[in-house]
């Protein structure tokens, strides 16, 4: 079965991110009330394996391959099979 | 004495890296990055530029080139390896050095010369330097600010494993205070060596610094200082 996984990779609490607050400061000359906002990555791609929990283990190494975690954290936000 | 300089896609300071090897008199030869041996070279340098042009991040994926299985062997044998900018980035991402290259603070791609005060000239890249020498070599990154948690520089600087740092012109001191870190980089860190010595990354260019036409001829001894390690006599 091919599923579609979302993988989240952003920098870790506390590293300072200056492409956050960048555009924190253009949403604050936009009026937005916004905050601590932080720039990450998404990944997306469609993995093989044979349940939701396989295909969820895949992306939890997939994200382990791809972020450091010197400086980053991952999520693997969804994961859902295709039809 | 043979020293092999990696190419992956995207470097472009490898042929002025093979300017400077052997300008001091080292053989100096390119390998791609797909090869899986690395015999019969006795040091390896992994370029500046931008290495499967900086996707995901700088060095990410250069570090699973076939290449680097090698590049790690030759690390702990105890050859010398050097890695300049992306190099460096290369060599983070691989884990043969601690911490991490972050985009620089101000946000800024930076192109300027800058000066680095040498912390340590015992090593295979130093020997040929005075302690504290502050030495006008130029940068060209846009993610160059050294990070790594508090324990991990704590034993970096316990270890002195700090090699160049940034400092503030010797002409100008009126920069004192901060504006000569050009990063953000934590504890002014240009370039930092592993603990056993042998491995060594440095965002700085010494390869561009090797000629008086280009400005410095400040980055001609690093590379001599590694003929002499690998005892090569002219």
């Amino acid at each position: 079965m091919k599923y579609h996984v979302t993988l989240l990779i952003e920098l870790k609490d506390g590293i300072l991110d200056p492409q956050g607050r960048a555009v924190e400061s253009i949403l604050q000359g936009l009026q937005f009330k916004a905050q601590n906002v932080r720039v990450g990555r998404v990944l997306e791609m469609e993995v093989e394996a044979g349940s939701e929990a396989e295909a969820s283990a895949v992306a939890h190494n997939i994200g382990k391959a791809l972020a450091n975690p010197v400086m980053e954290v991952f999520v693997v936000e969804a994961v859902k099979e295709l039809v | 004495m043979k020293v092999a300089v990696i190419q992956f896609p995207g470097s472009n300071c490898d042929q002025d890296a093979v300017w400077a090897l052997r300008l001091v008199g080292l053989q100096a030869e390119l390998v791609w990055h797909t090869e899986k041996s690395l015999e019969g070279f006795q040091a390896v340098l992994l370029p500046g530029g931008f290495s499967y042009g900086d996707y995901l991040r700088a060095g990410a994926l250069a570090k699973f080139s076939p290449v680097m299985e090698e590049v790690r062997r030759l690390a702990e044998r105890g050859y010398p390896v050097v890695g300049i900018c992306n190099g460096f980035q290369v060599l983070t991402e691989a884990g043969l050095l601690p911490g991490a290259l972050l985009a620089n603070t101000n946000l800024h791609f930076t192109c300027k010369d800058v000066f680095l005060r040498v912390e340590r000239t015992d090593l295979p890249f130093t020997n040929g330097y005075q302690p504290g020498q502050v030495l006008k070599i130029p940068i060209a990154h846009g993610e160059g600010r050294y990070y790594a948690d508090a324990q991990t520089l704590e034993r970096l600087e316990q270890n002195r494993q700090v090699v160049f740092r940034y400092v503030p012109s010797p002409s100008s001191p009126a920069e004192e205070g901060g504006g000569f870190n050009p990063n953000g980089s934590l504890n002014d860190i240009a370039g930092i060596v592993n603990e056993r010595g042998n491995v060594l990354g440095m965002m700085p260019h010494p390869e561009r610094a090797v000629e008086d036409a280009l400005g410095s001829t400040d980055g001609r001894p690093f590379f001599s200082s590694l003929k002499r390690a690998l005892g090569v006599v002219a």
